[in-house]
């Protein structure tokens, strides 16, 4: 019934899918964290992090891909490729995502652990690496993993830009082979597997070290 | 005349046997107060009473009629039997009279004219008249309580059930609710309550019943069960229990 | 700018159909939320199965991948012909279904197992209690949380894009493809999103405000 080679080309779009992802969420994390710090450290930084978050929560990312693509392509060269303009547009909304999610992480972590630090002579720069983050990171866990799945189901927008991953795959075979029901229900099943497992395996690694820690 | 009573009751959960077979019956009028050790089963007997939960095995009457013999409306009688839980579990949505309101409308289906006259009234019995528009998170424990007990007599039920009403108080809000109680019962309404408040018990209370590992071990009126009770286990829990006030 | 104004039927057009398509997605969403939560928390085993599994696939898959499975495949296995507007819609339900149902849910467990004691102890009936004491309480509990899945819904609704309806962003693309000023028609359709989302939200908040209770609130109940 289901052919191979069906089957095989569809894969062949996985790694794109997984590439486009985990680039994103990589550029995200390394901008959630420090945004998330600066928010909470400094009052003056916070307004201008603040409409970044807003701009990256009140607009579609695929309005974002569009305008770096054709409207930023211009003069930004990279961005005329239409993977690493997905990756961009994907990270910067995960970095606004990833922000929100560690601050309320940070505001979770019970505020006498800071009063504990400072006590012992730390400065406020140090409790936060040493003391405020690692309980925080746990906590956020859970949330990094639904941010995971959300960005390999959103990693589909970047088919509207013509990437070669899974969901342009799928449209590709339903073109070619003229079958309307396979592609599309096998790329599902496909992101599926993939969205599960990464999701489910974090939330469960948080919760087992909330419970090892004691933290709520 | 029998209110309430239950014939060989028993109640297993897995494979912990909580009720271990308790024959009891509570007349009009009467307050009957049941005492015994954390884990004696009081609780579960009296959710059972209430027909909170159905027994393993044995049967309970409500005014003669076995309540799972019969086809019977369980929802009728529960309205006939009134319940105070220890957490006043107020609904959270609703105010202290909306509290009280929501059984006579929904249940009793008063009009609201009629379940907002009944509902002040009742609060005035248990003092909570001034405080109708306040939300169960705005009241204090005790607050709370009286609350509850207005929900449960609004509905003129035929008994009042009492789960320790007092033991997630502080001693001052104790007071408040023990005496809107004594309130009650001097003013004839049958009650059966558990609780450690033994000055409750010998003011007001027709029996005190002990309960130990799901049996009741001895019953009688309070001035026999206090000064001379009969076996060694009540001897032993009530000097526990008296020596400790 | 100016030129864009050129485009403000074609832009309030994609503007209206972006607007009533989040309405009816999260509407149907709403329903269907609503009955596979209370399917969840007090149905048989079957009916878990079953709910798990459409929350499962909707939840773990691209609205994108979705909407070509609404709008090609189930066409062609049913022999039930149907235009975009109506895959588009019925997919939206069923995928905000599936995200309203987890926030349905937690709010319905919120509602703690002592007011249904409650409720049965004064004598009402199941339906009573639901109707009188369960979604009252849900339904205040979920707002907040709810908010996130009328902003998500509203900015995936650009995904109907693939199936060729003529909302915002399709609009934006036509616009920007006439002009050849992708840089400006961008920008403005994203402020367009972008104040819709944020007066939408001020509206939710306003709601919300009216008809919260103290003491029944996500964080003072967990």
């Amino acid at each position: 019934m289901i052919d191979p080679n069906d089957l095989l080309f569809l894969l062949q779009g996985v790694p794109a899918t997984l590439a486009i992802s985990f680039l994103s969420f990589g550029i995200g994390f390394a901008l959630g964290i420090p945004i998330a710090v600066a928010r909470q450290m400094s009052p003056s930084l916070s307004y201008l992090m603040e409409a970044y978050e807003k701009a990256f929560r009140g607009i579609p990312v695929l309005v974002f891909m569009l305008l770096f693509y054709f409207g930023l392509g211009g003069f930004v060269p990279f961005l005329k490729d239409p993977f690493t303009c997905a990756v961009v547009a994907l990270g910067l909304r995960s970095g606004a995502f990833q922000s929100q999610i560690f601050r309320g992480a940070i505001n979770s972590v019970d505020k006498q652990q800071m009063m504990a630090a400072l006590s012992l002579g730390m400065t406020k720069t140090e409790a936060f690496r040493y003391v405020i983050l690692p309980q925080a990171f746990i906590v956020a866990l859970p949330g990094l993993g639904s941010e995971i799945s959300l960005l390999i189901k959103d990693s589909s927008y970047a088919f509207i830009l013509g990437v070669l991953e899974l969901t342009k795959h799928a449209d590709i075979l339903r073109k070619a082979s003229r079958s309307f029901v396979f592609p599309y229900l096998m790329a599902a099943v496909l992101y599926i597997l993939m969205t599960f497992p990464i999701a489910n395996y974090l939330d469960k690694w948080g919760s087992r070290l909330k419970t090892k820690y004691g933290l709520r | 005349m029998e209110v309430l009573a239950c014939k060989g009751l028993r109640k297993v959960y897995g494979d912990l046997e909580v009720l271990k077979g308790i024959d009891f019956s509570i007349n009009k009028g009467e307050t009957k107060v049941i005492i015994g050790p954390s884990g004696s089963g009081k609780s579960t007997f009296l959710r059972i009473m209430g027909l909170l939960e159905p027994p393993t095995e044995g049967k309970v009457f409500f005014e003669g009629k076995d309540v799972y013999g019969e086809n019977l409306n369980l929802n009728m009688i529960r309205a006939k039997i009134g319940f105070v839980f220890q957490d006043p579990s107020l609904f959270r949505h609703l105010t202290a009279l909306e509290n009280v309101k929501l059984g006579l409308k929904v249940v009793l289906k008063m009009s609201d004219e009629e379940a907002t006259k009944k509902a002040m009234e009742t609060l005035k019995l248990v003092r909570m008249d001034e405080w109708a528009d306040y939300y169960p998170a705005q009241l204090s424990g005790g607050q709370q309580q009286r609350v509850g007990i207005a929900r449960a007599l609004a509905m003129d039920p035929d008994i009042i059930l009492f789960d320790e009403p007092t033991a997630s108080l502080d001693i001052e809000l104790t007071w408040e609710v023990i005496d809107v109680m004594k309130d009650l019962a001097r003013r004839g309404i049958t009650m059966l309550v558990v609780t450690h408040e033994i000055g409750f018990a010998k003011e007001v209370a027709d029996e005190i019943v002990l309960m130990d590992s799901g049996r009741i071990v001895e019953s009688g009126p309070p001035e026999q069960m206090l000064k001379s009770p009969k076996t060694e286990r009540a001897r032993e829990f009530l000097g526990r229990l008296l020596g400790g006030v | 700018m100016y030129f864009i104004l050129e485009y403000s039927q074609f832009i309030i057009e994609g503007f209206y159909v972006t607007v009533t398509m989040t309405l009816v997605g999260l509407a149907g969403g709403v329903v269907l939320g609503v009955l596979s939560a209370l399917g969840d928390v007090y149905g048989g085993k079957l009916l878990k199965i079953i709910i798990n599994s459409y929350v499962e696939f909707f939840r773990g898959s691209p609205l994108i991948v979705q909407l070509l499975i609404f709008y090609y495949s189930i066409p062609a296995i049913t022999g039930v012909k149907w235009d975009a507007l109506t895959a588009g819609s019925l997919t939206l339900m069923l995928n905000s279904g599936a995200y309203q149902k987890g926030y349905f849910k937690g709010a319905i467990e919120a509602v703690f197992k002592d007011q249904l004691i409650a409720a049965k102890s004064l004598g009402m009936t199941f339906p009573q209690t639901l109707r009188h004491v369960v979604l009252p309480q849900a339904l205040r509990i979920v707002i907040p949380p709810w908010t996130n899945e009328y902003v998500s819904l509203g900015l995936s609704t650009s995904a109907l894009i693939v199936i060729g309806i003529r909302e915002l962003t399709n609009v934006a693309v036509s616009i920007s493809a006439q002009t050849f000023r992708p840089l400006e028609v961008y920008l403005f359709i994203g402020l367009i999103y972008f104040v819709w989302i944020t007066l939408s939200l001020k509206v939710l908040d306003w709601v919300y405000n009216k008809v919260k209770i103290p003491g029944l609130a996500v964080s003072e109940v967990m």
